[in-house]
């Protein structure tokens, strides 16, 4: 606009990439994380990470303690929150050979999950910080091979690289995986009233 | 007679043809312009899918309501706030009382988590406010559509696009601006849920076989990726049990936060209702809004704020006075898109659309009949996100009462 409208009362920009869907490319599940990283903002932090307990408390031995802690933390979070396989060969067809361990959750239901590969944890320095796993795939049929990866698909990188750069949504509790005993147990009182057949469709006013 | 004069009440209301070059007017005016020559292959282009419906025009982009900022910020933008606040008061009176939660015929399994969402605060995404408004005097407030509003994709993008490019190709002034900053609203407001509770993704849900509610879903995960939200989709169908006790998308994932365009009565008296509860999920819109979206808040509304301007004057059957000389309007408290609303006069029904609704009961409101504009009577929904007023929309329609096989036409301020 050549003039300004000072007391504009529609929306300054709209990204027109985002709405296009024909030429768009389809986002896989990375996606998102890439956009993330990118983003210039003041949500995120430095954080780092550790493949072992062992090799935090080498690094900063004066806070071994918060290393434990934090390492303890996210082996918790990693049985929780791990992409879990009822087969072996599933998981370790995305993870690599040898790369996962059985696990028994609290339903008395058996999976198979990958190994944590390390622990991500924010700064250390402040009162406050987190910590979360982190995977690898050593499978060379995995867009994850040798990338860290959080339970729920973010990429934060090579495994080669121990700092980065993350949105503090990174520690957000991820979602547990669930097993689904039963779906179809919303929507049938569409079913009951679309014999009246809202002419477009739906069920939005 | 349903309309009072057969006269178009708006003797001052102009059609006008072509270029624009106006007169200063206070009216709303609907203004004839070309079509954009290829929006039929750009809406195919941005995925706008639902433009047409069995060849007949949904959206309709031949003319255009124009406005003036004073009508806009003084008649549609002030009101629609507080009439939102006015409703909030609603809901903090229903929230703890039994006999109106009855009432609201909200079923009691339900009654302490709307409280529970309401004391906590839970933020709400959008509504959309219906108003009858003819360019001068008092808007009226038909109706609040506060759980599941449609029409939100053609609001916040598709009529912005549209003046964006007839004022590109010299078609509008460019002083010419629009009521309509949803789409910034709606990716802030995004943000904001997810910061309130701490996740990094809203899952997003709607029914299957409905291109115009998927079509409404799949914007707002577009405003959420925008936000830097990761938005997963999961078909309302679809949505599974856990073991546990948590609800999941088809890949097994715990849903945490979601977005449902789907009617709190409906999953509230469905299978799953009995589990929402322990499922914990962070809904939008939250649960309180269960009370908002119920026809039963027109007369609450009337019973607060008697004689405020911009409501009409409505009852529960129960206290309907019995000599009403006026015309009533018959909705029942639980309906969609027009459906099921009678028009009576001197307890003779008039117009009677169809449907499946009403089992719960009815509500009256005094009749007010729409602005027509030419042939169309025209509607007018003011959005608000959480509680900003967003911006407009306008529904035409050849009946009096706005269903959903109305035409959504664009709008301007100048």
């Amino acid at each position: 606009m050549t003039n300004p409208i000072i007391h504009q009362k529609r929306s300054a920009q709209i990204n027109l990439g985002r709405m296009r869907k024909v030429f768009a490319p389809k986002p896989l599940s990375l996606g998102v994380a890439s956009i993330m990283l990118t983003a210039c903002g003041d949500n995120r932090e430095q954080a780092m990470i550790f493949t072992n307990l062992q090799d935090c408390v080498s690094q900063m031995p004066e806070q071994a303690e918060q290393c434990e802690l934090a390492y303890r933390n996210a082996l918790e979070e990693a049985q929780r929150t791990a992409p879990k396989y009822a087969e072996q060969s599933a998981c370790e067809y995305e993870f690599g050979a040898g790369q996962c361990t059985s696990y028994r959750s609290n339903d008395g239901n058996s999976w198979f999950m990958p190994f944590m590969a390390g622990y991500m944890l924010s700064n250390l320095s402040s009162s406050r910080y987190y910590s979360s796993p982190v995977f690898t795939s050593y499978s060379r049929y995995s867009p994850y091979r040798y990338r860290w990866i959080s339970a729920d698909g973010y990429e934060y990188g090579d495994i080669r690289k121990r700092r980065v750069k993350v949105s503090k949504k990174a520690f957000s509790p991820k979602p547990t995986v669930s097993k689904t005993i039963k779906r179809g147990g919303f929507g049938s009182s569409v079913r009951a009233k679309s014999s009246w057949g809202s002419s477009r469709g739906g069920w939005g006013g | 007679m349903v309309h009072q004069s057969e006269q178009n009440p708006l003797g001052a209301v102009q059609e006008v043809v072509g270029e624009v070059s106006l007169p200063f007017t206070i009216h709303m005016l609907r203004i004839q312009i070309p079509e954009r020559p290829h929006w039929r292959q750009k809406a195919e282009e941005f995925g706008f899918h639902f433009h047409t419906f069995d060849g007949e025009p949904y959206w309709d982009e031949t003319a255009y309501y124009q406005f003036s900022l004073e009508q806009i910020e003084n008649d549609i933008e002030a009101p629609t706030e507080e009439i939102h606040q006015m409703c909030l008061e609603v809901v903090d009176n229903v929230v703890k009382d039994e006999e109106l939660l009855r009432l609201f015929q909200i079923p009691e399994l339900f009654w302490q988590q709307i409280a529970d969402s309401w004391r906590n605060k839970d933020p709400s995404l959008y509504s959309r406010l219906d108003f009858a408004y003819q360019g001068k005097g008092v808007a009226k407030l038909y109706e609040n559509n506060a759980d599941t509003p449609t029409s939100l994709y053609e609001s916040g993008f598709w009529q912005w696009l549209w003046l964006e490019e007839q004022v590109n190709r010299g078609k509008l002034s460019r002083g010419s601006d629009q009521f309509n900053s949803l789409q910034e609203k709606l990716v802030h407001q995004l943000r904001y849920i997810a910061e309130h509770y701490r996740v990094s993704h809203i899952h997003f849900s709607c029914c299957e076989d409905t291109q115009e509610d998927r079509g409404t879903a799949q914007y707002l995960q577009d405003c959420t990726r925008e936000a830097g939200i990761d938005a997963p989709f999961v078909f309302i169908e679809n949505i599974g049990l856990s073991e546990t006790g948590f609800f999941t998308d088809t890949h097994d994932h715990t849903i945490d936060t979601l977005f449902k365009l789907y009617p709190w009565e409906f999953m509230q008296r469905e299978d799953f209702g009995e589990h929402i509860e322990a499922a914990q999920v962070n809904w939008i819109e939250p649960m309180w809004k269960s009370v908002l979206s119920n026809k039963a808040l027109l007369p609450m509304l009337w019973k607060m704020f008697p004689n405020h301007p911009n409501l009409l004057p409505s009852w529960f059957e129960s206290e309907l006075p019995t000599s009403s000389s006026t015309p009533l309007v018959k909705k029942p408290i639980f309906s969609r898109e027009g459906a099921n609303i009678s028009v009576i006069e001197q307890g003779k029904a008039h117009i009677n659309t169809g449907g499946p609704y009403g089992e719960e009961g009815y509500i009256y409101q005094a009749y007010c009949p729409l602005p027509k504009f030419g042939d169309n009577y025209t509607l007018i929904g003011s959005w608000l996100v959480g509680d900003q007023a967003a911006g407009i929309s306008i529904r035409e329609d050849a009946s009096m009462i706005t269903q959903d096989t109305s035409r959504y036409l664009p709008h301007i301020i100048l």
